[in-house]
């Protein structure tokens, strides 16, 4: 079985301007890759290249296993904008109805009342979108890129208008998707969301990828280690291997432990390291 | 299939926004108006006589042709600013990203589009020009040569319009595209004069120029088809003396447009249409 996504030297210019160079990536099925870079990196560009959007001035792309803006392929995706915008006339369940049309979905009302309950939105499903508050729109875009179980969902900074409520259901969304074996491509900056749910992340800069690799490799480094005693906090600058000796040194000055936790570089920081060395 | 869905969508927009309410009201206003006019056109009386049926008839003829020429106008402006947003909107507010990453071909998307706005003009031609005609007849008892032929006609100048404004809003914002559309059948209209002051004047450049606007532009020609198809055969002979002494009036013309001109404005609708489609195909969003 091809793989989700692949692509290789994928590039974008626009004039004078590399707003992608040389993406090369692999996106196992089921897999969900966190897309991370500061703003103007070319991750939208990216996105928009994989669904057709876009035409890519160099490299090539499959979504599984066929050419990128294959039609029949882009009945099997899902995709959220980053610039979601839906008819503010129509009811959400007839921009939904709208939508199965265009794939052709042979049960649409049970596929539109399946995405609704997945993205809490089933009670305002006959209100006009123009009622709606951003953060509903959002839903409404995620109901919208669900719709028809497809086999890669492409989020292109799906909970920008949600509120905390909305991020967790948001992430408890994609956790059900990875459970159904759904690739997700993920692009955020929210780094936290995408350490918590993403599988793999791949980080890009001024249009070029500057790592790769899953949360873990980026973030696992051991640093030291942090030690709660009765006065607060310490920091200690030691090995992995050297922390069972260090407590056992300190329990054996008297002092009073409460907690020892070993430090890591979140994501953030290690995003942050990179996109500012880049 | 995927054509008629975004025809469908482009309908119901119309109507959800009150465009079609809007339009309606105003343009029953125009025809209650007009009603009243040729009602006491119809009864007035002078000398202590009433006017005589062709006396009548003619005053309707002209009343008529003004109208056609008001409906012309308003079909251009609606062509224009319908089309163009129905094309441009959505692109320019990201309406379209979410649609174009579904199995959906971009030509259908333009075809679609144009073919609403196509449809919802030709209603409104059929709707208000066969109520407009049909008071004409009931208060004066006058009826145009050939009423049907220029309602086509001015469907087809409303198609015209339509297929620039939604060719151009495949690249340009939608405002820009309306505009431009409006302006291009403005110049149109008034090539179709110059090329007729041309004719009257045997000056041959000035009619040839008149002649290329028709050509990049091809309204005015079924504008002109809409008037002939309107116009009593008694005031195609004063054009043509009006003409042959060297003036010319706008509202009348001598001839209809010959086939190759009308063959030239279908050639004309496809392919600009086809244009727009490919620059559309070829638009990153």
């Amino acid at each position: 079985m091809p793989d989700a996504i692949v692509a290789r030297a994928l590039a974008k210019r626009y004039g004078r301007i590399d707003a992608l160079a040389d993406l090369t990536l692999r996106v196992e099925r089921g897999e969900c890759l966190g897309f991370l870079g500061p703003n103007g990196a070319g991750k939208s560009t990216a996105v928009k290249i994989l669904v057709g959007l876009v035409r890519a001035t160099g490299g090539d792309a499959q979504l599984l296993g066929r050419p990128v803006g294959d039609r029949r392929t882009r009945a099997r995706i899902g995709y959220l904008p980053e610039l979601f915008r839906y008819p503010d006339w129509l009811a959400a369940h007839e921009v939904l109805g709208f939508h199965a049309k265009l794939m052709r979905l042979s049960d649409a009302d049970l596929a539109i009342d399946l995405v609704l309950d997945e993205v809490g939105l089933r009670e305002r499903a006959r209100d006009r979108v123009g009622t709606y508050s951003k953060g509903m729109q959002q839903r409404l875009g995620l109901a919208v890129a669900l719709l028809g179980e497809p086999e890669i969902v492409f989020l292109d900074e799906p909970t920008s208008a949600l509120d905390p409520v909305g991020r967790s259901d948001v992430r408890a969304l994609i956790e059900r998707l990875r459970a159904r074996n759904t690739t997700v491509f993920l692009n955020s900056h929210l780094l936290g969301e995408v350490e918590r749910v993403c599988d793999r992340v791949c980080v890009v800069d001024r249009g070029r990828v500057v790592a790769e690799g899953t949360v873990d490799a980026l973030t696992g480094e051991t640093r030291g280690v942090r030690v709660r005693a009765d006065d607060g906090w310490h920091d200690y600058d030691v090995a992995h291997a050297e922390i069972p000796g260090l407590v056992a040194r300190l329990v054996a000055d008297g002092v009073r432990i409460h907690a020892v936790e070993p430090k890591q570089t979140t994501l953030e920081e290690r995003f942050l390291a990179l996109v500012r060395h880049a | 299939m995927t054509v008629l869905l975004f025809a469908g969508l482009t309908l119901r927009e119309l109507a959800r926004r009150r465009l079609v309410a809007a339009v309606a009201v105003l343009t029953l206003a125009i025809v209650a108006f007009t009603a009243w006019g040729l009602h006491r056109l119809a009864t007035a009386v002078v000398d202590g006589a009433p006017i005589a049926d062709p006396g009548k008839h003619a005053a309707a003829a002209g009343i008529v042709i003004v109208l056609a020429f008001l409906f012309s106008f308003v079909l251009a402006l609606g062509a224009a600013l319908v089309g163009a947003p129905a094309m441009g909107e959505s692109i320019a507010n990201g309406e379209i990203l979410a649609v174009l990453a579904r199995p959906v071909r971009r030509a259908d998307v333009a075809l679609g589009r144009w073919l609403g706005t196509v449809v919802a003009l030709a209603i409104y031609v059929a709707v208000a020009g066969g109520i407009e005609l049909l008071v004409v007849r009931v208060t004066t008892g006058y009826v145009p040569p050939s009423p049907l032929a220029a309602l086509a006609y001015l469907c087809a100048l409303g198609a015209v319009v339509t297929t620039a404004a939604v060719a151009l809003a495949a690249r340009l914002p939608a405002l820009a595209a309306g505009i431009v559309s409006a302006l291009l059948f403005g110049l149109a209209w008034i090539g179709g004069i110059i090329e007729s002051i041309g004719l009257a004047l045997g000056n041959q450049r000035l009619a040839d120029a008149g002649t290329v606007v028709a050509l990049i532009f091809p309204s005015d020609a079924l504008w002109r088809g809409a008037l002939y198809a309107l116009q009593p055969a008694v005031f195609s002979a004063v054009a043509a003396n009006a003409n042959a002494s060297g003036s010319v009036n706008p509202f009348t013309v001598t001839s209809p447009p010959p086939p190759a001109m009308l063959a030239w404005a279908c050639g004309w609708t496809v392919a600009v249409l086809v244009a727009g489609i490919a620059a559309f195909r070829t638009r990153d969003l």
